[in-house]
């Protein structure tokens, strides 16, 4: 429930999300969604329970009891590989009174037990026992007693759970974006893993400004990054081989029904993202010949699947080196507050190439809280919070706009029918000039947030 | 498990060193806190490298430390630290624009290792952070361990690790003069 009363709550939201549809094909949007409670308080409902979220990634939990705590919208849950091997994820909430019993970011363990009244889980989600059973639960069988458990779906060692069962299958959601999913995160034999603990940062904006950035906007290098951009080359590899603009044939936007992802390429086909010269004896053999050329063509790719999911793989990030990988994970924390999660990826095969993941670590730290390059975004991102709550553009129902790309707007923007460039619907340019990832990410939020709600608590009248 | 403790050693230095010590580090804490990171710089050893470990809370009971032994939000030598001195003067760094007040509390001043090149010093500290017209702070809280390198000319600062007390950072960015 938001801040409103329940009609007024309601009316409200479907006013703001139909003036979002309607305002799609104009290249316009309310500013006010990205930062109002009683639209986060929809999304959490309609978008987080429903959509495919990232949870984790198989390498993370690879022996048996291995667990991470992650959160579906605000919920907690823990992520685990039970005794048997089988991916399970359970909300952290005991059956007997719902107190929490994970205390720990990550772990190995194959029972849970609730600190409240000792109830015990095996990591399979099952109840095993509770204290003093024979005199205060003879009637009951524990095998009625069960965790919730989130529905799990994996793609190339990514895990993505929903609360809700219905809607289509993870690999019908990624659709067309698989082609440039299996391209970013898995272009060699043995497939990419993550290194270490993830970088994590609280930090004061809404979820969808950050997922947004990172769909497509190249935009706002020059003026945000100004100050990145010319830091000295301490090491940006082939990232050399582009011309100073970077535009043109060298940039492009891939869109689908709910990812967008802006990539970086040259001519020159032995670039292969500036990854050690033996990367070709490692290349995924079962990527295809369109998705190998572009490999090798590669500089970088910064997408989103939404809602808030984010992978990068870059030949540097801001001088500081590379190549290095990342899946992010825009963590909701209420209408203007996010924690952002960064991951760290290489391909397994240079796991233990010294100097190969000294260079990898450089460039995804550029890209975090402690960065030199993301710093400069996240006080911005801020500002974005601060004046989109303002009762100004929620009066006024003020829009914003994302117009790049549209008829009338750039001469440099053109549609690419090209197998290289995969399925999406590619553009010139796109990541500079072309807004179509906003508009395709905000489609994607429009149709779950227009869609009845699930549940027997729903605010739909 | 925590980050290791170290046993305590005012035996084995004299009141004039950790005296030295103290004062060095309160120097150059001022630098930090006045953004004379021209001069702060002049303070490094060439071969130096500055780390802020990720934190994470692990399953109670695990041998493992909390702080990952490969990944940092910040592991920087003396180039990439000289970068971002430069860049923080740039008007358009907007992480730094306006700038931070920042304040440096540095306590518990411990000598842990001695050897004729090097003090060990490890140092409790509180850093108070307050951005442009609002009433919003932060205060970051960290043990900070630093390698001092002696020579003639004073100490020069040879490593450094901050190891913070947060496992999910909880200010827009750790800028260098927070450290």
């Amino acid at each position: 429930m938001g801040s409103s009363s329940n009609s007024e709550y309601s009316s409200r939201v479907k006013r703001m999300i139909e003036q979002t549809g309607s305002g799609i094909d104009e290249g316009s949007f309310p500013l006010k969604i990205f930062n109002d409670q009683d639209i986060y308080d929809a999304e959490l409902r309609r978008i987080f329970a429903r959509s495919w979220v990232y949870l984790g990634h198989m390498s993370e939990i690879e022996q048996p009891g291995d667990y991470v705590r992650r959160y579906i919208g605000e919920d907690p849950y823990i992520l685990t590989r039970d005794e048997t091997g089988q991916i399970q994820a359970f909300l952290d909430s005991c059956m007997h009174r719902g107190a929490q019993f994970c205390t720990a970011d990550k772990g190995n363990t194959s029972h849970f037990r609730c600190p409240y009244h000792g109830w015990t889980y095996s990591n399979d989600g099952t109840l095993q026992g509770m204290p003093k059973k024979a005199e205060a639960y003879q009637g009951l069988d524990p095998e009625d007693v069960e965790l919730e458990s989130a529905y799990l779906d994996t793609f190339k060692g990514l895990i993505f759970g929903r609360i809700v069962d219905e809607g289509p299958s993870l690999e019908e959601y990624l659709g067309d974006f698989k082609w440039y999913l299996e391209l970013i995160l898995d272009p060699t034999e043995k497939g990419m893993t993550v290194v270490t603990d993830a970088h994590r940062w609280q930090a004061n904006h809404n979820w969808k400004t950050s997922a947004d950035n990172f769909g497509g906007d190249n935009y706002h290098v020059f003026a945000t990054h100004q100050a990145a951009e010319e830091t000295d080359d301490l090491d940006r590899g082939p990232w050399k081989k582009l011309p100073d603009n970077r535009r043109g044939e060298f940039n492009h936007l891939a869109c689908t029904d709910n990812a967008a992802v802006s990539y970086q390429i040259t001519n020159d086909r032995e670039t292969y993202m500036g990854y050690p010269d033996d990367i070709t004896e490692h290349f995924n053999s079962d990527l295809s010949e369109e998705q190998t050329e572009l490999f090798r063509r590669s500089l970088f790719y910064f997408g989103t699947i939404f809602p808030n999911t984010t992978v990068v793989h870059a030949v540097q990030s801001g001088g500081w080196g590379g190549p290095w990988a990342a899946i992010r994970k825009w963590q909701p924390r209420g209408p203007g507050e996010v924690e952002v999660i960064s991951w760290w990826l290489v391909p397994e095969e240079y796991e233990d190439n010294d100097a190969f993941m000294e260079r990898s670590h450089r460039g995804w730290e550029s890209l975090s809280a402690g960065g030199a390059f993301e710093s400069d975004d996240l006080t911005i991102w801020e500002g974005i919070s601060e004046s989109t709550k303002s009762m100004t553009l929620d009066i006024r129902e003020s829009k914003g706009n994302m117009q790049q790309g549209m008829d009338g707007m750039s001469d440099e923007v053109e549609i690419l029918e090209d197998p290289m460039h995969g399925p999406g619907e590619v553009t010139t340019n796109g990541g500079f000039y072309d807004e179509r990832g906003t508009r395709t990410l905000l489609s994607s939020w429009y149709e779950q947030m227009s869609r009845e709600e699930t549940g027997a608590n729903s605010g739909e009248q | 498990m925590r980050e290791s403790t170290t046993p305590p050693r005012s035996d084995s230095v004299s009141p004039d060193t950790q005296h030295r010590v103290e004062q060095f580090l309160y120097a150059e804490a001022e630098l930090l806190d006045t953004f004379q990171l021209k001069d702060w710089l002049a303070l490094l050893t060439e071969d130096i490298m500055i780390k802020v470990p990720i934190r994470t809370y692990t399953h109670p009971g695990t041998e493992q430390s909390e702080f990952s032994e490969n990944g940092y939000y910040l592991r920087d030598n003396y180039d990439m630290i000289r970068e971002r001195v430069g860049r923080l003067k740039k008007s358009y760094a907007w992480s730094e624009n306006p700038r931070s007040r920042i304040r440096h509390v540095i306590g518990n001043v411990r000598i842990t290792e001695v050897t004729e090149e090097s003090y060990t010093v490890t140092n409790n500290q509180h850093v108070y952070r307050s951005y442009g017209d609002t009433p919003e702070n932060d205060t970051l809280s960290a043990r900070r361990d630093t390698v001092l390198q002696r020579g003639e000319a004073g100490f020069k600062i040879a490593d450094r690790t901050v190891f913070f007390e947060d496992s999910i950072v909880s200010t827009k960015n750790i800028t260098l003069p927070l450290l």
